[in-house]
């Protein structure tokens, strides 16, 4: 009987279903087309019209690429621009922090105690970016700074200055700070990573009489790939988005003569700090943010949440970024 | 079947509960719906419920805190006493001001009553329409002439003068100088061997001059020595953006002052102005840029040790930029007139002379003595007399100018061999 009744429901109950799913689907999205999509939308709309609000095409690109503030070569000597700052971030902060976070999971993997050193790794991790900025701040000071210091007791006379006093020093050491700050994310990241390798693999390999370096090579590294992939895109995601660290470590001109400067300070300058506003120039900042932030994100979202994509296209997106990154 | 079983002999089972859906669901959707209910209901009930405006005080905004708050704070309560209108004083750095107020400005609003703002930022308030008009509140007869030039577009005034910090020199200590047998210099050369002479009497290079940061101490150096060695005319051309910061006259000053200067390496590089001055205070440094709040400062603990000298003068070259508090009334204050009526009481001189009378400021108002001065106040409001008062002239240009200047000069303090690529930075900012 209670089958019978069961049928005769299901069709109501199918269609009370759907009504459930939409009760629950309208509202997020209603909320996201509201305060996603909308603001999109309108930031690229923006960017294509002048502050007079007459369509110009690419000018505003134009105008902002040809900026000396974001591309600027008519020097060796820093800055060469927020499009560059943001490039050399990404390759220095990039390796560093995620090998950095490599070697420290595989080597605290069997040290006692591990647990409270992993833990004071990741507290860089926890600090929210401007404390850490501000921290950084310190540590540079020529006289009391634990770096500057450090390096005058050490005899590298040379680096124990102000070192957010001039324009290498200032980049270079936010990129050496945040690589502290980051390499907590990188750390965990692998040593969660590690713990899925079946250690039958490493037993094979050492009555096989492999070398660690070989290990490595041909196990660890391998099976890693798809957490290196996690971490080399949201640490992408990460190094295009700097602006807390910058803004409160220097300033926000991106400190001496613009040193540190990057894209998104470049953005809150033009949209949130200079007289008159220059929101549309502010739009392709954001824009191009975005635009680069999906091509790599895309790439992350297609390989986790869609499974492994075709062998086409994962030459074209997952194989082209491993090449690119050589992984 | 399908109902509760009751197998313990007393409560159910929770393995061998199998809930009705359909009876789950029924429920589901009132539920979902009264909170749904619930939160626009609080949300409608929060906004309506609001007190009436009027019922808070009126709110004013002001840089400062600390010891210079608790300066300004008596000529607040001195307004209430007078009138009785209750205030609340806020804290609110101008960097901060000037990215939050437009944004309030484009909703209708403003977080502030009464806000204390760069000269550019009220000029451009005004002219967009944001401002109130303080023409027939504050009066421009009861300043110097020109006093509020900076806050106005036309004949319409938006912002009003309050007591002001002049930009005077160099501070040292008393005490210091003494003890070594150091004098103010009282031409270029004798500036260069002062410097030299602190140097060598503070252990450690880099000791003589102590630069602040953020950059507009740098900028208030620059400006002095513009003053003194372009000549105020110079300062003013340069201000309105008559005349081209790669121009040679101006490349000279800098040239011939100060990038020797910062290249005899008795400068310091930029630190934080703040812990600068328990740093100057220390001795660690024997000499600081800084205005006239100084005297004020919690890490001065005895300000008749404080000496201050500017720059020797070059013949003809007589300016020192003056930079006085200027305030303005956002048109969406919800205490328009309470605010008017504060704009002129702060512009009036019982209000100045009760500012002074604690120290660090110098009064804007007319009639405001000298004798009204703190003794050190006095001193420099005597560095004032027979020159020529010039307006700040990063604050009067304001952003993207001030940025870029700030930087700039940063770039200039270190690696002074690039002054004609920061020259032209700075000019194509102008």
């Amino acid at each position: 009987m209670t089958r019978r009744a069961g049928r005769r429901t299901r069709p109501r109950s199918r269609d009370a279903r759907k009504l459930m799913r939409a009760a629950f689907f309208v509202p997020a999205v209603f909320l996201l087309v509201l305060l996603v999509v909308y603001p999109v939308a309108q930031t690229v709309y923006l960017s294509f019209f002048s502050r007079s609000g007459q369509f110009a095409g690419l000018d505003n690109y134009g105008a902002v690429l040809s900026d000396r503030d974001t591309i600027d070569l008519s020097d060796t000597r820093l800055p060469y621009g927020t499009l560059i700052h943001n490039a050399i971030w990404i390759s220095i902060h990039l390796p560093l922090s995620l090998f950095t976070g490599l070697f420290l999971a595989l080597t605290l993997q069997k040290v006692r105690g591990a647990a409270i050193v992993k833990s004071m790794i990741f507290l860089g991790m926890v600090t929210p970016l401007v404390v850490g900025g501000i921290i950084l701040r310190f540590l540079f000071d020529e006289r009391s700074g634990i770096v500057p210091v450090g390096l005058g007791l050490l005899g590298v006379h040379s680096l124990a200055i102000q070192w957010t006093a001039f324009p290498a020093t200032l980049l270079f050491g936010l990129i050496l700070g945040s690589v502290w700050l980051w390499t907590g994310f990188s750390m965990i990241v692998y040593s969660a990573g590690v713990t899925t390798i079946p250690r039958d693999y490493f037993e094979a390999a050492l009555i096989d009489g492999a070398s660690s370096w070989r290990t490595f090579r041909k196990i660890t590294w391998p099976l890693l790939r798809p957490i290196t992939l996690v971490v080399v895109t949201m640490t992408l995601l990460w190094e295009l988005k700097l602006f807390d660290i910058v803004i409160a470590a220097a300033d926000p001109g991106g400190g001496v003569s613009g040193a540190a400067d990057v894209l998104a300070l470049q953005m809150f300058r033009y949209g949130f700090v200079n007289i008159p506003r220059q929101y549309n120039e502010a739009a392709v900042v954001a824009t191009l943010l975005t635009f680069l932030t999906l091509v790599i994100a895309g790439s992350l979202f297609r390989r986790i949440l869609l499974g492994a994509p075709k062998k086409k296209r994962r030459f074209h997106l997952v194989g082209g970024l491993r090449r690119m990154l050589h992984i | 079947m399908g109902q509760p079983s009751d197998t313990s002999g007393g409560s159910a089972s929770a393995t061998d509960y199998v809930p009705r859906k359909g009876a789950a669901r029924a429920w589901l959707i009132p539920i979902v719906l009264l909170v749904a209910g619930l939160v626009v209901g609080t949300g409608v009930g929060w906004y309506v419920a609001q007190p009436p405006a009027k019922a808070a005080p009126m709110i004013v905004l002001g840089p400062w805190s600390g010891s210079e708050q608790a300066a300004f704070i008596p000529v607040l309560d001195l307004f209430t006493r007078t009138t009785g209108i209750p205030y609340e004083y806020r804290t609110a750095r101008q960097e901060d001001l000037a990215t939050d107020l437009p944004i309030d400005f484009a909703a209708s609003r403003s977080r502030g009553d009464l806000i204390f703002m760069t000269s550019s930022f009220i000029k451009q308030a005004g002219a967009d329409g944001h401002a109130s008009s303080l023409t027939g509140v504050v009066s421009e007869s009861g300043y110097a002439p020109g006093a509020l030039d900076p806050v106005k577009n036309g004949s319409a005034i938006y912002g009003g003068a309050y007591t002001g910090k002049v930009k005077p020199g160099f501070w040292y200590r008393h005490s210091f100088f003494d003890a070594h047998g150091f004098q103010p210099p009282t031409t270029w050369a004798e500036f260069g061997t002062l410097l030299a002479n602190i140097d060598t009497a503070i252990p450690g290079p880099n000791n003589a001059v102590l630069s602040g940061d953020p950059g507009w101490v740098l900028s208030d150096i620059t400006e002095h020595f513009i003053a003194t060695y372009g000549g105020p005319t110079m300062h003013r051309q340069l201000t309105a953006g008559t005349l081209a910061w790669t121009d040679t006259s101006v490349r000279n000053v800098f040239a011939n002052y100060l990038v020797p200067s910062l290249q005899s390496g008795h400068w310091s590089a930029p630190r934080n102005f703040q812990t600068g001055y328990s740093e100057f205070w220390a001795e660690s440094y024997g000499l600081y840029f800084m205005g006239s709040w100084i005297t004020v400062e919690a890490a001065i603990t005895d300000s008749t040790d404080l000496g201050v000298f500017s720059l020797p003068e070059a013949p003809g070259a007589k300016g020192i930029v003056f930079g006085p508090d200027y305030f303005f009334v956002p048109k969406y204050s919800t205490h328009l007139n309470d605010a008017k009526e504060l704009a002129k009481f702060l512009a009036s001189e019982p209000a100045q002379e009760e500012q002074i009378r604690h120290g660090g400021n110098l009064a804007t108002a007319k009639g405001v003595s000298i004798t009204d001065y703190p003794l050190v106040d006095a001193g420099v409001a005597r560095l004032l007399e027979g020159k020529e008062v010039l307006p700040d002239l990063d604050d009067t240009k304001g952003n993207p100018f001030s940025g870029v200047f700030w930087s700039q000069l940063k770039g200039l303090w270190a690696d002074p061999t690039t002054l004609d690529t920061v020259l032209q930075n700075i000019q194509a900012a102008a």
